[in-house]
């Protein structure tokens, strides 16, 4: 199986989380907002898939944080690895690239929220830039 | 944001997303380091990025929510229970250590990164497939310590 039609699997650093996705996304987008930068340390890197597509072979140490009105961030209660982001009413949810399994066979696409990029750090692989969602409305 | 003292010295101030833990830095922190190591990628979920000190520069202003992992044999990682947000990276036995213990803070965790530059990349042979670190002029070094183009 190649690498661009693997199913791809992910969890956290411990493995109290542990999913499987039954869908491909299309890749990886990034994310420069304030939010991402401290709930991961950096930068936000997510991919985007249907809910009802990922299923969990272990969520006992899965933690959700209401991080603003509209959204939910998941987290691993143990080792703290960030991974998800939750907004409400949609029927999709954002994984974060990190948390997959490699080899993913996925390429970075874009970078979203550059509006509420830092200053300590350039984006220099030279992909387009929004300065905010960069997600066809 | 953070404050200027009377003497004209800035001191620098960060925490997590629900403020459930909050800190001082008593000095002026070093420059940051991005790793690529898989360790980070999955607990950052993607580069981490840190800037290092001395231990007894850092002040715990709330540690209501801090929580520690032990990540391997050899460090912990710090992270607030209650938001998720990653804050800190500790080796776990540093009784050796000349200058006394030192710990690195997420660059993220920052109120104000502003005026800290950025010094290297580090662990870039971990690196994950999925993205490109792209030219931006700083030094790349793999996990044995060693400069690489
Ligand atoms: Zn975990
Ligand atoms: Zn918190
Ligand atoms: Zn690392």
């Amino acid at each position: 199986m190649s690498e661009q039609s693997r199913a791809l699997s992910g969890g956290c650093l411990c493995g109290g989380v542990r999913f499987l996705l039954a869908e491909r996304p299309d890749g990886v987008v990034t994310c420069h907002c304030g939010q991402c930068r401290r709930f991961h340390g950096h930068i936000g890197a997510y991919i985007t898939v249907p809910r009802d597509t990922v299923a969990f072979d272990a969520d006992a140490t899965l933690s959700w944080y209401r991080s603003s009105g509209i959204a939910e961030r998941g987290f691993c209660g143990r080792c703290g690895s960030s991974l998800f982001w939750k907004g409400d009413g949609k029927s999709e949810i954002e994984i974060a690239a990190g948390s997959l399994d490699q080899p993913t066979g996925l390429t970075t696409l874009r970078h979203g929220y550059v509006a509420g990029k830092a200053d300590y750090y350039e984006i220099a692989d030279g992909l387009e830039q929004f300065p905010g969602s960069s997600e066809p409305e | 944001m953070t404050d200027a003292t009377a003497g004209g010295e800035q001191v620098w101030t960060g925490g997590c997303l629900c403020g459930g833990v909050r800190y001082a830095i008593d000095t002026h922190p070093e420059p940051i380091s991005f790793c690529h190591c898989s360790q980070c990628r999955r607990q950052h979920s993607h580069v981490g990025a840190y800037t290092g000190l001395p231990r007894a520069a850092l002040r715990l202003l709330n540690d209501a929510t801090l929580t520690w992992y032990a990540s391997s044999d050899r460090a912990r990682r710090g992270f607030c229970a209650r938001c998720g947000a990653g804050l800190f990276w500790e080796a776990l036995d540093q009784s050796g250590a000349e200058d006394g213990p030192r710990i690195t803070v997420t660059a993220g965790s920052l109120d104000d990164a502003s005026g800290l530059r950025v010094e290297r990349h580090i662990f870039v042979d971990h690196k994950g497939a999925y993205y490109d670190i792209g030219d931006d002029g700083v030094e790349r070094r793999a996990s044995t310590g060693e400069t690489v183009e």
